[in-house]
């Protein structure tokens, strides 16, 4: 059942991805891509709530809960920022980026078919993982933000502004002061992921994984710092978004 | 009965015949009411704009009708008999589909332009309040409406900027979304450049500062934009809090250099900084487009960007008329 669920709600997302699209490709933006997400949505939290139970727990106990997780907070980020700040278009660029990380879930092995109690949870284990996990999905949304502003500052750097994308991506100030947002946001809560993180029973083979954290909490702190205190030119802050995205995700290799 | 229309517009006529029979607005419905006490007239409508006055007119004796038409606005007007070579006339179907026309812009001199369908619904209100319409011009015209919108969303006709200023103001949007925390400067205080800061103050911009080698022009322009004025010796300091620039000086080489913007990006804490170069030799060092955060369109990229959006409209005409063609014939409108 759980797979069907997390099956839907793919299947909802390349629907809606595919449809934005379509939309922009003809020049108009996509009404429906925030219904369809919602519907991604409420297929990935019926999905999450069954695990749950079978896990007596919060379903991050292996890699495929987690990017199941991931994408339900991106998906969750997408929601409340998107209508928002007037940015659907970001669906269209965020449904692929869900897309991905549920493959990856459905591919064999990934999702454990038999999932077990999970004996002795520990509320800071609970809050490490549920929290970082919510971070994750406000800095990817920061990197779709990101991607989304490269696109438009090229096409205006290099006068390309007949197409369809062009007329629909958002205002380049607004995509900036959103994705400074959820890169708060994103930080924000992963600074309580760390702290939680900090605080739980651990042993010496947790160790890489906290280091691999800290890590990625101070490049975005520094970001943000950087980005505060000095000021960053868009590009810049776009890319490094995308990048330390990108390669955040390897603290996963270390679960 | 049959529907008339007689007119001028701006490919008819040149704008000192135009203005001789330019109505006000706030007389469009007496003007409709005089022509309803002619003999055989019974309903009219009476259109006005800078570029046309239209004459909607339904009548049992059309040749009469039009006749009596054209003396009594030679006589109001006082122009010379020969101005009526100016007149278009066009009866019954012909007349609905250049209603039509005119309602969906594609008869405007700027092709598709939005503000001819606002000022036809007003000459239509106008006439409505004066009691100068009834059935059968009712129906005709909320039958061009309906059309005149499904013209404009279902074709391209009004997409893209078709003005230097306008693709200006569109490209200021795209960056920094709504234009009211947006300030802007001017160099050089020349007609161009005024009119490029009217726009982006029309769609709210919060400032403009303006610099001029004379500093009593700026004065004045800053005065009449509700702007200030900044000697030209200054105009480096203002760069450091505005947005958007807008070059346009008589001067033979570069103003705005690189190193000006290289010194300021720092204060700026690299914000987003679009510049216009409306000049002739260019004002701005083409390699400033270069800065990472800086976004520079020149007067040639501007026209080119312009010309092809007046370009795809003009490809958009046959489409249109084919629009309206087919929903013209799928009722029959009263008079045509």
């Amino acid at each position: 059942m759980d797979r069907w669920l997390l099956l839907t709600a793919t299947l909802l997302a390349i629907v809606g991805g595919t449809w934005g699209i379509l939309s922009v490709h003809r020049g108009h933006r996509s009404r429906w891509t925030t219904a369809w997400m919602l519907g991604v949505l409420l297929c990935q939290f019926a999905f999450l709530a069954l695990r749950g139970e079978q896990r007596g727990a919060c379903p991050l106990a292996d890699r495929g809960e987690i990017l199941v997780f991931l994408s339900w907070s991106l998906t969750l980020f997408y929601l409340i920022i998107g209508p928002a700040y007037r940015i659907s278009l970001l669906g269209v660029f965020t449904a692929p980026v869900v897309v991905a990380f549920q493959v990856i879930a459905l591919l064999p092995g990934v999702l454990d078919a038999d999932p077990q109690e999970v004996r002795g949870a520990n509320p800071w284990h609970e809050t490490h993982a549920a929290t970082s996990v919510l971070a994750y999905g406000a800095l990817a949304l920061a990197a779709v933000a990101g991607v989304m502003f490269l696109v438009l500052d090229r096409q205006l750097k290099e006068h390309q502004l007949t197409s369809g994308l062009f007329r629909n991506l958002p205002p380049v100030r607004e995509l900036l002061v959103s994705l400074v947002r959820l890169l708060w946001v994103g930080g924000a809560l992963l600074t309580v992921g760390v702290i939680a993180g900090l605080l739980m029973p651990h042993d010496a083979s947790a160790l890489p994984h906290l280091i691999a954290a800290l890590a990625v909490w101070t490049a975005y702190a520094v970001l943000l710092g950087v980005k505060t205190l000095r000021g960053l030119t868009g590009r810049r802050l776009a890319l490094a978004s995308v990048v330390l995205f990108i390669l955040s995700l390897g603290v996963f290799a270390f679960i | 009965m049959e529907l008339l229309c007689l007119g001028l517009n701006h490919q008819t006529a040149p704008v000192e015949v135009r203005e001789r029979f330019a109505v006000a607005p706030h007389k469009l419905g007496e003007a409709g009411r005089e022509l309803c006490e002619f003999a055989g007239v019974s309903e009219a409508v009476v259109i006005s704009t800078c570029n046309r006055t239209e004459f909607y007119l339904t009548s049992d004796s059309a040749d009469a009708a039009l006749e009596r038409l054209e003396t009594h606005l030679l006589g109001k007007s006082g122009a010379h008999a020969e101005a009526v070579a100016h007149f278009y006339r066009y009866r019954k179907g012909p007349a609905a589909r250049h209603l039509c026309r005119v309602v969906s812009g594609l008869d405007s001199m700027m092709l598709g332009e939005t503000e001819v369908f606002g000022q036809v619904k007003q000459s239509y209100q106008s006439a409505l309040a004066a009691g100068s319409t009834s059935a059968a011009l009712n129906k005709v015209f909320q039958r061009a409406f309906g059309i005149g919108k499904k013209v404009r969303t279902e074709t391209s006709i009004q997409e893209g900027s078709t003005s230097v200023g306008s693709v200006a103001v569109d490209l200021a949007e795209k960056i920094f979304g709504h234009l009211g925390r947006s300030e802007v400067m001017i160099l050089g205080a020349g007609e161009m450049s005024r009119v490029t800061a009217q726009s982006l103050v029309s769609r709210g911009a919060r400032s403009i500062f303006v610099s001029n080698r004379s500093f009593e022009r700026a004065e004045r322009l800053a005065a009449e934009m509700n702007g200030s004025a900044v000697r030209f010796d200054d105009w480096q300091d203002v760069l450091e809090r505005v947005d958007i620039v807008i070059s346009s000086t008589g001067a033979p080489h570069a103003i705005v250099r690189r190193e000006d913007v290289e010194r300021v990006r720092r204060a700026r804490k690299f914000r987003p900084l679009f510049l216009i170069d409306i000049a002739v030799p260019r004002d701005i060092d083409p390699t400033v487009g270069e800065i990472e955060e800086v976004y520079l369109y020149d007067i040639d990229t501007l026209e080119q960007i312009a010309d092809d959006a007046r370009s795809k409209r003009r490809r958009q005409i046959e489409e249109c008329e084919r629009i309206i063609d087919a929903e013209l014939a799928k009722t029959k409108l009263p008079g045509t």
